[in-house]
């Protein structure tokens, strides 16, 4: 008896088709191009789309595309606070919320939050929360939702991205944007910006210094606000990886600014001087 | 997470403090508290291990259950890792108010794990495919007082080194099938290698310095800290950053240096007391949960 009768659901067990398919090639090719024409040990990020102002009913949502990786941010409030027991009423609450769409992955997935969509979820609301002022939002919830529609690698640090553009593009008073980047170390070299077969593949080949890294950067205060990494590395190549990872943010940068110029001048265009 | 109220001018004593590097409980920056380990607290359990870190009580038993390895490692068997943060420890966690806390603290354990040196899985596999051991660990958290993580992480190796599982034969069945056969000697039984598993360290940045082992009232100072899952080895299996602030780079790379330094020191004297444990054997005096 399936638990969840509201929508239609297929056998209770049944496996991807990707289970059964041989795999061509586990490991990844350990020198020159990456398989998207890319450069292994070089800071060559996606180039990435992003636009602002989709949803019109959010106070502010943005899209961002960097290759396959397609994500949607909205934002809503500030509004009233729905937890009256908050102890702490001068400081506003920023709740993040980041799921992917069930058909978002190679492998279908659930539409109920797992626990790895939790774990995300906290990951943007700590990597953004160090930017938004919250003081000047007394007793009041701002909702970030971003949803993943299409993964190809490197969601966490889209997400990041794209909602920090989203809060800018609702009017929220933040200390500076937050961006995103992250990092697949591969032994002694690295790929940044990972995809999603990058990210996934031959990871629990053995080798020294097999982990992924998400960085989180406010670029104009050069703080990190969030930081993540996973797998087994060096101190070195932790350090390094950072470093690499603050390198790549810079990169996106004028990107995003650029979005967000365009989104407020759209806005609100400036008076025709007449 | 279970918080304390502070006010300014406790904050302005305790930052002042840890500034000069003498922290109101008189540790330097780099010190833990007290620690007490016991292993095998638990009998219904095959490994379990109690850790007190000043108030910080952390039970951690683990069960071992034989079941289908998943189908992307058909070698290797796992891990199961749940965090309950009990009404014990704090009236806050009453109800479902553990569960956030829980689940942080349950996700970063599969991260710390997830790697392919911390615990040997192909050790658990017991034929490819068919069966393996799922070993369910279980952490309960009776008291809180700051530096969960590092709690939670050393009374796991500690009940990972206790834990024993029993050997099992297989032979082919009559009918062609497989027949499974456990031994029925209770002494005769595999023990797990925690060379490599990992300690978390909890930096808190608490103004311009960094603490190792912060209390509640600390942890109420510090805006943001770091955690790092150490192996012996020097190498880091999971960091993030936790909390609402965020770290100057600078800052952080000197953090992730003390993390380094402090995670390796507490490998040796941790290994050297389980073994010591170890080796007082039955006649060992257990103490309990009233220690």
């Amino acid at each position: 008896m399936p638990t969840d009768t509201k929508r239609i659901r297929g056998p209770e067990v049944s496996q991807s088709l990707s289970r059964f398919i041989c795999k061509p090639e586990t490991t990844l090719p350990s020198d020159g191009t990456r398989a998207d024409g890319r450069n292994r040990d070089q800071v060559d990020v996606r180039p990435v789309f992003v636009r602002c102002g989709l949803v019109s009913q959010a106070k502010g949502s943005a899209y961002i595309e960097a290759g396959n990786t397609k994500l949607i941010c909205c934002v809503y409030g500030p509004k009233e606070t729905e937890r009256k027991d908050e102890t702490d009423m001068k400081c506003g609450r920023l709740f993040a919320d980041m799921r992917f769409a069930p058909f978002s992955c190679p492998e279908r997935g659930s539409w109920i939050q797992g626990s790895q969509e939790k774990d995300l979820s906290l990951m943007v609301l700590e990597s953004l929360q160090p930017a938004v002022c919250l003081h000047k939002y007394p007793r009041s919830q701002i909702d970030v939702n971003v949803m993943v529609l299409e993964n190809n690698g490197s969601a966490l640090a889209h997400a990041i991205t794209c909602a920090s553009l989203a809060l800018a593009d609702a009017g929220i008073e933040m200390y500076d944007l937050v961006l995103g980047c992250s990092i697949r170390q591969d032994g002694a070299s690295y790929l940044i910006d990972p995809t999603f077969l990058e990210e996934s593949g031959s990871y629990w080949a053995s080798g020294e210094n097999q982990g992924s890294l998400t960085v989180s950067f406010l670029p104009s205060l050069n703080q990190i606000s969030g930081l993540q990494s996973d797998g087994e590395m060096g101190e070195g190549t932790l350090t390094a990886g950072v470093r690499t990872c603050i390198e790549g943010c810079y990169k996106l940068y004028p990107v995003i600014q650029q979005a967000l110029v365009k989104a407020v001048r759209g806005a609100a265009p400036p008076p025709s001087e007449s | 997470m279970a918080t304390v109220q502070l006010s300014e001018a406790e904050k302005v004593y305790v930052l002042h403090g840890i500034r000069d590097d003498l922290r109101v409980d008189g540790r330097s920056c780099e010190d833990y508290r007290h620690m007490e380990i016991e292993t095998d607290v638990v009998s219904n359990t095959d490994g379990s291990a109690k850790v007190t870190l000043g108030h910080t009580a952390v039970l951690v038993g683990i069960k071992a259950e034989m079941g289908k390895p998943r189908p992307a490692q058909p070698a290797e068997g796992y891990l199961e890792f749940f965090v309950d943060c009990s009404a014990n420890a704090t009236p806050e966690f009453e109800g479902r108010g553990g569960e956030e806390l829980g689940t942080e603290l349950t996700n970063t354990l599969y991260r710390v794990f997830n790697n392919k040196r911390s615990v040997d899985l192909a050790s658990l596999c017991i034929s490819p495919g068919e069966h393996c051991w799922l070993l369910y660990v279980d952490v309960l958290l009776l008291q809180c007082d700051g530096n969960l993580y590092d709690g939670i992480s050393i009374a796991i190796k500690a009940a990972l080194f206790n834990t024993k599982l029993p050997k099992v034969l297989i032979s082919e069945g009559e009918e062609g099938g497989t027949e499974i056969e456990l031994s029925d000697d209770p002494y005769d039984s595999v023990r797990l290698s925690v060379d490599n598993v990992p300690c978390i360290v909890t930096l808190c940045k608490v103004g311009p310095r960094h603490v190792v082992d912060a209390t509640l009232q600390e942890k109420a100072c510090s805006v943001a800290s770091l955690i790092m899952a150490v192996t012996p080895a020097g190498t880091c299996t999971c960091m993030r950053k936790v909390g609402g602030g965020s770290l100057d780079p600078e800052s952080f790379f000197e953090m992730t240096e003390a993390g380094r330094r402090v995670g390796r020191a507490l490998h040796g004297p941790l290994m050297a007391l389980l073994s010591q444990e170890e080796a007082l054997g039955q006649k060992r005096q257990k103490v309990g949960f009233l220690g």
